[in-house]
């Protein structure tokens, strides 16, 4: 029997009980529905966590924060940070030191106090260091600063630069000029009465920092300018305040290690644990969230299992009455020759079909719920709760996975129901169905 | 084509401990020969049906082998069985079977989708058969809408529909008056002349029994000895 007369035979008995046929429908699209929507509860957070996470960092980095040797993590040296570069899909590994003190600069009649950073510009241009405004130093003496630098100059006067209510700095003593291209000075001090002043150029501006919370107000100087400063002081960084043969600093405060792409971030961050790394990368966070997020779905899938479970009583129902009601047709039929595993297909086609329907009309409810949650729920939480919500949270999300996963199951569910008594349907005994005795 | 050999069948009635066997068939041996008409005649309780129901495979025998065109059916299973009866045998039922959800066209249309016949070669072969039947005016009427001679033209012409070398009817014309009774028995002769059908008919009608060539009759599960032959 070909499978177009078989999805006939269905139609023709599905008209024959169209009511009940559309109740059985019903109530397997809303338990679908159901399992979609409580699922794309997680699915929705779990995006929005990634999106979050993913938006304030840079996916390729791989922070380091120590090696271990002999229980205790020290900070990374050159001989370190050459050995991290020949690691394979390795594409840069930047490395910054701060001054230990904190300088001041001038520039025209403005003044600040801010860190100094030392960074090495050819790694940090390999990472993919990107500017707000400017160019990337090419002379020893020209500096980038961060993107809140100008935030902290202040105009140089003997009035009260700061408001009495809020206690900052007024709007009209804070800097609000170009800065690109600004010759500023940098002083730094050997102790209280000594100190020396070095001329830089401010060539580009940082650009804004990727979390929302940050604030980058550094200048960023070349190795040299830092080395100027040790010999200045006779100090490593130029730490004011102490006694030490030892003149440059041989370590980085912060180092990090750049992969070609996100799928290389996994086997570099292996590769340095072996090697006793202590890192940090978002990947490693992602992770986690995976993890978590995983199980949590998993869980509320389960759970809209069980909503379709009960729906599925409602199908075995249907088709256990479908059988009883045919059974003589299915005699003469079986009397004329047919085979009992068509009968037994065209049962499961027919509890396939209420399946597919039912999942078919719970996705489209689902689609529907789904915006109207993303839409309704926040502002509800926001009016009763009076809590802002982070700009962009997703409460559900529904992901073809997600509609496949639910398809799949909804159909193995009512296959499953149908299952008896299509079984029962092919048990018929001929002479009692023709003599309408079942 | 049809070649039955010692056949017997027990009855069990009863419940688990108070069963008892009633002996339907004894010991039945009877051959029918290719585009023979056989009759086998006897009364109300004869064995005459489970006989029938034997060869068509609705029930299984306690004892014996039946062979139709040189198949031992007693041997197939419940599957085999069923395409073996879709391949090569036609049913006319007392009480017509067809299914009233279905057209006259629909119902004999059955078994060819069953066989898995495309849609065009179908409406073609059901097409002739209504005219044959003379029932090409009521293809879309429902069993309920037909007379029961009518019904009965729609179940010869359903069991025709594949081409089957054997017919078994039980009591084909038992639901019918008199003048229709005579139709179908012509009907049923015409098709055995023309396309050389085997008929192996059931009935307790003597009328009915003379259009076979042989006439047997059936007593207490037992064939008697003295065939009619006509």
């Amino acid at each position: 029997m070909k499978l177009k007369d078989k999805l006939r035979f269905i139609r023709q008995n599905i008209k024959k009980n169209r009511a009940r046929t559309f109740m059985t429908i019903l109530a397997t699209a809303m338990g679908c529905a159901f399992l979609i929507v409580l699922a794309s509860v997680g699915y929705g957070l779990h995006q929005s966590f990634v999106k979050d996470t993913l938006e304030d960092q840079i996916v390729t980095e791989i922070e380091i924060y120590g090696k271990e040797k002999d229980g205790e993590y020290l900070p990374l040296t050159i001989d370190d940070v050459e050995e991290l570069e020949k690691i394979d899909r390795v594409k840069a590994v930047t490395r910054k030191n701060e001054l230990r003190q904190i300088p001041t600069y001038t520039v025209d009649d403005y003044r600040g106090e801010t860190l100094a950073v030392s960074v090495d510009y050819p790694s940090e241009i390999a990472s993919g260091l990107e500017l707000e405004k400017g160019r990337l130093p090419e002379k020893a003496n020209e500096v980038l600063v961060g993107y809140h630098f100008t935030e902290y100059l202040f105009f140089l006067t003997e009035e009260n630069i700061y408001d009495q209510e809020t206690g900052e700095v007024k709007e009209e003593y804070v800097y609000s000029d170009e800065i690109v291209g600004k010759e500023i000075v940098m002083t730094v001090k050997k102790d209280e009465e000594v100190s020396e002043t070095i001329p830089l150029t401010i060539v580009g501006v940082m650009e804004k920092p990727t979390k929302d919370w940050e604030v980058d107000p550094s200048v960023y100087i070349s190795g040299e300018v830092f080395r100027q400063v040790e010999t200045f002081t006779g100090t490593p960084g130029g730490e004011l305040g102490i006694e030490t043969e030892q003149l440059h600093t041989e370590t980085f405060a912060s180092v990090s290690v750049y992969a070609e792409n996100l799928e290389a971030v996994e086997d570099i961050v292996e590769i340095l644990k072996e090697d006793n790394y202590a890192t940090y990368s978002v990947v490693s966070e992602m992770e986690q969230i995976n993890v978590v997020f995983t199980i949590a779905k998993a869980g509320l899938i389960l759970v809209g299992t069980i909503a379709l479970i009960i729906a599925s009583i409602g199908i075995y129902n249907t088709m256990t009455m479908a059988v009883t009601e045919r059974a003589p047709d299915i005699g003469i039929m079986k009397a004329i020759g047919a085979n009992p595993k068509t009968i037994k297909q065209i049962f499961l086609l027919e509890s396939s079909y209420i399946g597919l329907m039912g999942a078919f009309i719970g996705t489209v409810v689902s689609y529907v719920t789904s915006a109207l949650v993303n839409v309704g729920l926040p502002l509800i939480i926001e009016t009763v709760f009076e809590e802002q919500l982070p700009e962009g949270l997703q409460f559900s999300a529904i992901p073809w996975s997600l509609v496949a996963i639910s398809v799949v199951i909804c159909l193995i569910v009512t296959i499953l129901s149908g299952m008896r008594p299509a079984k029962r349907a092919t048990q018929i005994d001929v002479l009692k169905a023709m003599r309408r005795e079942v | 084509m049809i070649k039955i050999k010692d056949l017997s069948h027990q009855f069990i009635l009863g419940k688990k401990d108070q069963q008892t066997t009633i002996s339907v068939l004894e010991k039945i041996d009877l051959n029918v020969n290719e585009g023979e008409i056989v009759t086998i005649v006897g009364k109300s309780g004869s064995g005459k049906s489970t006989l029938l129901n034997l060869i068509s495979g609705f029930i299984r025998p306690t004892q014996g082998t039946i062979w139709i065109d040189e198949v031992c059916v007693t041997e197939l299973s419940e599957a085999k069985f069923a395409d073996f009866r879709l391949d090569r045998v036609g049913f006319i039922f007392q009480s017509f079977q067809l299914i009233p959800s279905m057209t006259a066209y629909q119902n004999i249309e059955l078994p060819l989708i069953l066989k898995g016949v495309n849609e065009v070669k179908r409406k073609d072969i059901v097409h002739s058969l209504l005219e044959k039947v003379g029932l090409d005016d009521f293809q879309d009427h429902y069993p309920s809408e037909l007379s029961g001679g009518q019904q009965q033209r729609v179940s010869i012409a359903r069991a025709l529909v594949h081409e089957p070398a054997l017919i078994l009817a039980d009591e084909p014309t038992g639901s019918l008056d008199s003048d229709t009774e005579m139709e179908i028995l012509e009907i049923i002769k015409q098709l055995n002349q023309e396309m050389g059908i085997t008929f192996l008919i059931i009935t307790h009608d003597e009328e009915v029994a003379r259009i076979g060539h042989r006439s047997i009759a059936i007593k207490d599960g037992r064939l008697l000895e003295g065939v009619q032959e006509r």
